[in-house]
């Protein structure tokens, strides 16, 4: 019973952080059509800075906060310097090629991981590194028994429900968030009612990177940050992203619960090393079993 | 691709070139010192894994961010042949072509089903989880520490033929045959039936349908071909001394995507400058910044910047690489005299 609670509790909070890096995924391939392999890097720098904020002795809020920012700042700018014009290229034969049309920003996208790793490991040395909690890591105690539970654990768990109310409340009830829905249902019809696709789009790139900053944030005090800690991260996020369903917000959601438990089990009954094997074995049966996804819809799987 | 030319003699001008490669090589190493010398023997090696890519992503539309696992398979496929069953390491390195082609099989019939960012996804999993297998099942793979396997020593026929020659050189000597043997294979491949059959696909699918070909067929039968060769890449590539996870990062399969994408991805040629590009880049930065005292911790991580930044450059600028840059001047120039 205590390992089950134990797995249960640290695949609800490890699965809180997938969700977030999953709902970045599903954000921008809704809106852009391209899975951001780089999104995980965009994360890892944001949270090199936060990292370098606290040590000159800011407080861990506003590193918090100016992590999450400068997320969307990367975001917008891998949008608009990168995907925007390599997508709206008509005149090329190589992007003619059906195929090639989703390869090439994929390959765009890992350049940037490159890129963003090697700067990481040119301003902050790249060795490894802790990053501080707000609340204390410890487990809580209720009168003498140590539950399985820490308080960080709680505050993940808190900070992604808000975080998922917020989101959910700015595309049901917000007009900017009605145009982005609109934009990625059908991008041609909403550009002749007058929305901005283009900008539309950018939002959504700033929007993802603020999650994945978030996850970034979230996830180092456990895995402690170099240039290369949430590349996993990049992985596990992908497979929850397409075993909920690439094209829906609140499979993408369900899917990293979902992988957390998922792993969360794995490493308590079985053993860490076989985490990757699991994922792998996870990712290709979700495949054969529901390509578009638990909650996805077939007709608007853009394969 | 505008015309396509088919050969009457099967593969007189892919002999010729292949030929020529070879020579090429044996010429170029004859200049170098013995640490380029094995640099070359690398590149070779490398060679054969980027031409996989030229197959799979370049003719067939299929990206694989995986090629370094199908090159693990390849490695441990041979090791384990080598040191449990005492085989020659020639033979190794054959069976490990059909071993791992038979990976590809199972591979190209999941990846069937997938195309574009799910395919680059479930491939970059397998890049991550084929390594992890080996320390699962230690006591068969040997986890951490890995197999050690070597090339071995000249045989007397070599030596009484040109002499004396150092491990160096013999590395070169047997990467360079099966690099010119993939080059050979690439460029009557590409030149076949099955070669425009992947391009038809690539290009649109549903024309390719309406033409009579077979997708899934087409597109499982480039991932055995592109399997066949990374795995004997990494067979030959665990051979230089040691088959072990960390020999076959996920680095490594974005490194091979990276020379066939800055050389150019639908180019033989390309294949061959991304290959020196990757391997020599390094070792010229690393003078470089040796001459003008740039500290250790940028100049350690200002090959990766530098190649990423070529990377970008490449696909913004020219997202057919290198090889379509000089086709573009040369088209230029044409019709300038016109």
């Amino acid at each position: 019973m205590d390992s089950f609670l134990t797995a249960f509790f640290s695949g609800t909070s490890q699965g809180a952080i997938y969700a977030l890096v999953s709902l970045g995924l599903v954000l921008v391939w809704r809106g852009a059509g391209v899975v951001n392999f780089a999104q995980m890097g965009q994360a890892m720098f944001t949270t090199y800075i936060a990292s370098q904020l606290i040590q000159n002795n800011y407080s861990y809020w506003s590193a918090f906060v100016i992590a999450l920012i400068s997320g969307a700042i990367l975001g917008a700018i891998v949008d608009l310097g990168l995907m925007r014009p390599l997508t709206s290229r008509k005149n090329s034969q190589l992007l003619n090629s059906q195929s090639m049309r989703t390869t090439i920003p994929v390959i765009a996208s890992l350049g940037i991981l490159g890129v963003l790793k090697s700067l990481a490991g040119i301003f902050w040395a790249g060795e490894e590194r802790g990053f501080p909690t707000p609340v204390p890591a410890n487990s809580i105690k209720i009168g003498s028994t140590n539950l399985a539970i820490t308080g960080f654990d709680l505050f993940v768990i808190g900070v992604v429900f808000i975080t998922l109310v917020l989101t959910t409340i700015f595309f049901t009830k917000t007009g900017m968030g009605l145009a982005m829905r609109a934009s990625a249902l059908n991008p041609e019809v909403t550009r002749l009612s007058g929305i901005k696709v283009g900008s539309v789009r950018t939002l959504g790139w700033a929007i993802s990177g603020t999650a994945s900053s978030l996850a970034g944030l979230l996830i180092t005090p456990k895995t402690n940050l170099s240039p290369n800690t949430l590349d996993l991260l990049l992985i596990v996020g992908f497979t929850a992203a397409v075993v909920g369903g690439l094209t829906s917000l609140a499979g993408s959601v369900l899917g990293g619960f979902i992988v957390g438990y998922v792993i969360a089990f794995v490493n308590v009954y079985g053993a860490p090393e076989n985490v990757f094997i699991a994922i792998l074995v996870f990712l290709l049966l979700a495949l054969f079993i529901r390509p578009q996804g638990i909650l996805g819809s077939k007709e608007v799987r853009r394969v | 691709m505008s015309k396509v030319k088919t050969h009457k003699i099967i593969g007189a001008r892919s002999t010729r070139l292949s030929i020529i490669f070879f020579l090429f090589f044996i010429l170029l190493s004859m200049q170098f010192d013995p640490y380029n010398q094995s640099q070359l023997a690398n590149i070779a090696t490398l060679l054969i894994a980027v031409l996989s890519i030229t197959i799979l992503t370049g003719a067939s539309g299929q990206i694989s961010l995986g090629q370094g696992a199908i090159m693990a398979v390849g490695g441990y496929g041979s090791a384990l042949l080598v040191t449990r069953l005492g085989m020659s390491m020639w033979l190794a390195f054959i069976l490990a072509i059909f071993i791992s082609a038979l990976f590809g099989l199972f591979l190209g019939l999941a990846a069937a089903r997938l195309s574009g960012p799910y395919l680059a996804g479930t491939t970059l999993v397998m890049a991550l989880a084929i390594p992890s297998i080996a320390v699962r099942f230690e006591s068969f793979f040997s986890g951490d520490i890995g197999l050690s396997v070597d090339y071995g020593y000249p045989p007397n026929w070599l030596t009484n033929l040109i002499g004396e020659i150092s491990i160096e050189e013999w590395s070169l000597y047997v990467a360079l045959p099966f690099a010119a043997l993939a080059l050979f294979a690439v460029l009557n491949l590409s030149n076949s039936r099955s070669g425009r059959t992947w391009r038809a696909v690539r290009d649109n699918e549903v024309s390719a349908a309406l033409a009579g070909i077979n997708i899934a067929r087409t597109k499982v039968i480039a991932f055995v071909c592109a399997s066949a060769l990374a795995g004997l890449a990494g067979a030959i590539y665990g051979f230089r001394g040691l088959v072990a996870p960390t020999v076959y990062p996920t680095d490594l399969s974005l490194t091979l995507l990276t020379a066939a994408v800055i050389g150019g991805l639908r180019s033989i040629g390309g294949a061959i400058f991304g290959t020196f590009v990757i391997v020599f880049l390094p070792d010229l930065i690393g003078k470089l910044t040796k001459n003008w005292a740039i500290p250790e911790s940028i100049s350690n991580y200002l090959p990766a910047l530098i190649i990423g930044l070529l990377l970008l450059l490449t696909v913004i600028l020219n997202p057919r690489g290198s090889a379509g840059a000089l086709e573009h001047i040369r088209h230029a120039r044409q019709s300038r005299k016109h």
